[in-house]
């Protein structure tokens, strides 16, 4: 909760001082608040600072913060700290641009704090409509446009179908609040048969989440989207609002536990196609962003996974996947955009990069080697318990994941084809001393919680 | 833990000094785990005469189930003194101008394969198997031509493909294991149906397939062996193919061994196969690094139907020949780095009439050629024999295919020699160092020292197999 109060004022102090200054200005501000806002929401979920009195006037049928949300919310802290710190910041913008990331930020928390269908519902739009701006912020750029519209279009459609289940579920257990919901539907699972109505709701909402997650057949605007938007708000995309997506659906999914064997009958096909089309259509790309877009898609059809598992027993896993997921693809969107031109993103721009700089090859190599999972990478240990953890409930379903993972190397390891060429960089550019130790801190946090897992699992 | 450590500790110290040591330092400093290795020895030597899998090191690592565990017995001891044998004549073949990336991989991978021949947990063991598929790529990737990258990329994935298959395995051993733990002796014990044991034995059998390979699966060795550095060639089929036979007698054979009977006579088959095909297609090759890719396919499908016959000889021999094998090939690859060095060709069309140049050198390698060939009184002879003498007892029809072998391998090796070597020069030639020959002349000896005193490595490993024998025998009844 406090992690929340604190990113909306600072949101809202950067988005009014900051809105004729250049980006650059506010940038350490920003990281700073968000670091602060993580820094603090640790502290509240282990219990040195209690914050239960000053935040006792919001009820908490709507919004809540228990253990695992506060370390959530955390995460997603430290990950946009990463994101907005390693990605450099345009001297021409002005820093309204970051004011707004930090709004859809408090989106994210709210999805990630609800317990009511309303709250949710807010949360999804908070996020949603600073960052259909966001997409479209390089108004100059056609693809970019495109990529606003296209985003704009998509969600809104998709918001409106996930409303559509929010009536019907009304109408089907007579209450939003998500406890209330489970004990109705624990109800009717008593009876054997559950009502229409509350399935056609799961339906449909459960369609809103998936095409916030980029699941197949749900898919289709993500690349597009990823591709044209300006770096850092794919990035963002990629991994904020992804991340609290899903954390959001597994969370509205959980108070409909007393179905989980019927709407698991849909869920495991959706998670096998994901899983398989995303990873074989990223064979095939040409451009890095693209098949970073598709390998998120890959992403969502293993984050589906866990919703095979009950409930109460992945909050731990959800927390290191996320974190691994968060941290590599921030590392790799951080090389693209320093290597790559405004319409130039062929896998040949690591082109020599092994001899130039040294620092980013290593992180190169980490990134790719942690999403592809290899062992000593926090990818594996990440893979690792969600697959053995996933395993007990459904083997085929992990067994495509496993065989997805073989298929994904084709295109992960792509750069590898280019980065050792004995040639010079396209583009060179330079990195600020504070960049680079925020990209070995990234680079550390991959390294160790892959070979000492202990300290997360 | 050491054993892991060390060769990490010196890949360090090169990545950081950079050019200021070179390979002759560095390959004398990797000697320090053969030291390491050899003093564990000495430690554990009474419990290694019971053939117990003594436990030397043992943390919790990912959780308390997951925990990292190191044994120690005979077969471990002879795979990591072959490991830390090898390594330094590795190191020591490095040429000059690309020592710099290669010999901390080179180490990183001795440490990763170390840990594979001693974990004692399966995900350990699983970990370890995965992070030295790691330099490997990385070595072939840097040091190989520039459109080589699609071989490493298939080698990678075929590896990959067939490790998470193992992956799969463990994971459902596992979570059979009632105490969930992954550690050998849970997985040992536990008891699984036949559809089960085929399931997970497929799994298994599936990764070491393609890292020994078999026949169907061996379709990214030749061209990986041929494009990859001499270095890479080495490491690969002197230690790495010895991951997957380790993994058969130590991982496959006690866990799922209510399904050796199952795939035994289609492994027995695939494997004479191999031994045979891989056979008739060397004695046509010209490049010598095929040659040997295909010589090692034959040579490692005998060990594996070896194994498969599931009688003590078949272990030892087949224990004793993992040996030999990896000291013979790296020796040949070595003679191939230094003809290829000397005279910028591995082609035994170009080659010949090299024996007039070089004495010493023509001998040392006439020495591993008699060793490969499985002459009496060179390493390969006893070895070899044992094996043979398995298999016939299995089947004598498939046994008498696999012993031509001893045919076709003296044909290819001994025209490979008389190739490169004898006849008329028709080449410049510039005078090879002699001591560079000092790494040749370790093998030359160990190669006439195993032909002559075979038994001391069959003393070390013998109680440690008669204890894993009865492993397999013990939990699934498979062996009377």
């Amino acid at each position: 909760m406090i992690g929340l109060s604190i990113i909306f004022f600072s949101a809202i102090i950067i988005l009014f001082t900051g809105i004729h200054k250049p980006e650059k200005k506010s940038k350490n501000l920003t990281v700073f608040s968000l670091l602060v806002g993580a820094l603090f929401s640790l502290c509240e979920n282990l219990e040195v600072i209690n914050t239960h009195t000053l935040f006792a006037w919001v009820p908490s049928s709507m919004l809540d913060f228990n253990n695992f949300r506060l370390s959530m919310v955390a995460l997603v802290l430290f990950l946009s700290a990463i994101i907005i710190g390693l990605m450099p910041s345009s001297e021409k913008k002005g820093s309204d641009l970051l004011g707004l990331t930090l709004f859809a930020l408090c989106g994210g928390i709210i999805m990630l704090g609800s317990n009511h269908l309303v709250m949710l519902f807010l949360g999804i739009e908070i996020l949603s409509i600073p960052l259909y701006v966001l997409a479209g912020s390089d108004k100059k750029n056609l693809f970019a446009n495109e990529a606003a519209i296209k985003y704009f279009l998509m969600g809104a459609f998709s918001t409106a179908i996930f409303l559509l289940g929010c009536a019907f579920i009304y109408g089907g257990t007579g209450t939003l609040i998500f406890s209330e919901m489970q004990l109705k539907v624990g109800f009717a699972a008593h009876f054997g048969e559950f009502p229409i109505l509350i399935k056609l709701g799961v339906i449909l909402m459960s369609v809103g989440m998936l095409f916030k997650i980029s699941a197949v057949p749900f898919h289709f605007w993500s690349p597009d989207v990823y591709e044209g938007s300006p770096n850092r708000v794919t990035s963002f995309m990629a991994i904020i609002v992804k991340i609290c997506g899903f954390i959001a659906f597994a969370q509205l999914m959980s108070s409909f536990e007393p179905m989980h064997s019927w709407y698991i009958k849909w869920l495991i096909p959706i998670s096998g196609i994901t899983i398989l089309l995303g990873n074989i259509a990223g064979m095939v790309q040409k451009s890095v962003k693209r098949t970073l877009a598709y390998s998120s898609i890959a992403h969502a059809g293993y984050l589906i996974l866990f919703l095979f598992i009950p409930y109460a027993e992945n909050a731990q896993i959800l927390f290191v996947y996320s974190l691994s997921y968060g941290l590599s693809t921030s590392v790799m969107f951080y090389l693209i955009d320093k290597y790559s031109t405004v319409n130039n993103f062929d896998f040949t721009i690591f082109k020599g990069i092994f001899n130039s700089n040294k620092l980013d090859a290593m992180a190169l190599i980490l990134a790719v080697l942690s999403l592809a999972g290899i062992p000593a990478t926090i990818g594996f240990t990440a893979k690792y318990i969600l697959f053995s953890k996933a395993f007990e409930y459904n083997q085929w379903a992990v067994v495509i994941g496993l065989v997805g993972s073989a298929i994904s190397i084709v295109y992960y390891f792509k750069p590898f084809k280019y980065a050792f060429v004995n040639e010079n960089l396209l583009i060179n550019r330079e990195s600020s001393l504070f960049t680079n130790i925020l990209l070995v801190l990234a680079m550390l946090s991959i390294v160790i919680f892959g070979l000492i897992p202990g300290i997360i699992i | 833990m050491e054993i892991i450590l060390c060769p990490l500790v010196i890949a360090l110290l090169k990545a950081l000094l950079g050019n200021k040591i070179n390979k002759w330092i560095m390959s004398i400093l990797s000697i320090a785990t053969l030291g390491l290795v050899i003093k564990v020895y000495f430690e554990q030597v009474v419990a290694l005469n019971n053939g117990v899998w003594q436990t030397v090191f043992d943390k919790p690592w990912f959780s308390d189930s997951i925990r990292f565990t190191l044994g120690f017995d005979g077969v471990t001891y002879l795979l990591l003194l072959l490991t830390s044998i090898l390594t330094p004549i590795v190191i020591s073949s490095v040429s000059d101008n690309r020592h710099k990336f290669i010999i901390p991989l080179i180490l990183v991978m001795q440490s990763a394969l170390n840990g594979v021949f001693m974990a004692k947990d399966g995900l350990m063991f699983y970990i370890f198997w995965e992070l030295a598929l790691i330099p490997i790529y990385f070595i072939t990737l840097l040091y190989s031509h520039k459109d080589a990258y699609i071989t490493t990329i298939r080698f990678f994935i075929f590896t990959f493909l067939g490790s998470l298959a193992m992956l799969a395995s463990l994971i459902y051993l596992y979570l059979k294991t009632g105490s969930t733990s992954f550690s050998y002796e849970a997985l040992i014990n536990v008891q699984l149906s036949l559809k089960e044991a085929i399931l997970v034995g497929g799994g298994f059998l599936l990764a070491f397939a393609v890292k020994i390979p078999l026949v169907p699966f061996h379709i990214w060795q030749a061209d990986t062996y041929t494009n990859a550095p001499a270095q890479g060639s080495m490491m690969l089929s002197g230690i790495m193919l010895k991951m997957a036979l380790y993994g058969l007698i130590r991982w496959y054979m006690p866990l799922c061994g209510e399904s050796i009977s199952y795939f035994q006579p289609a492994i027995m088959v695939m494997a004479v196969f191999g031994v045979v095909y891989g056979a008739i297609i060397a004695l046509k090759q010209n490049d010598m690094k095929r040659l040997i890719a295909y010589s090692s396919l034959s040579h490692v499908g005998l060990i594996t139907a070896g194994i498969f016959s599931l009688t003590l000889s078949g272990f030892e021999g087949g224990m004793l020949q993992m040996f030999t094998h990896g000291i013979n090939v790296v020796g040949l690859f070595f003679v191939i780095e230094i003809i290829e060095y000397h005279y910028k060709s591995r082609d035994l069309t170009q080659l010949g009439g090299l024996a007039k140049h070089h004495k010493l050198f023509t001998i040392l390698y006439f020495v591993i050629v008699l060793g490969s060939l499985a002459a009496p009184l060179t390493n390969g002879f006893p070895g070899e024999l044992m094996l043979l003498k398995s298999i016939f007892d299995y089947n004598s029809l498939i046994g008498i295919f696999a012993g031509l072998t001893i045919i076709f391998c003296a044909v290819y090796m001994l025209r490979m020699f008389q190739l490169s070597m004898l006849g008329e020069s028709e080449i410049v030639m510039n005078q090879i160092d002699t001591v560079k020959l000092m790494p040749l002349f370790i093998i030359g000896a160990i190669v006439l020292y195993i032909g002559l005193n075979p038994q001391s490595l069959i003393d070390v490993i013998h109680p440690s197999i008669q204890h894993i024998m009865e492993d397999i025998a013990n939990s699934k009844g498979v062996l009377s």
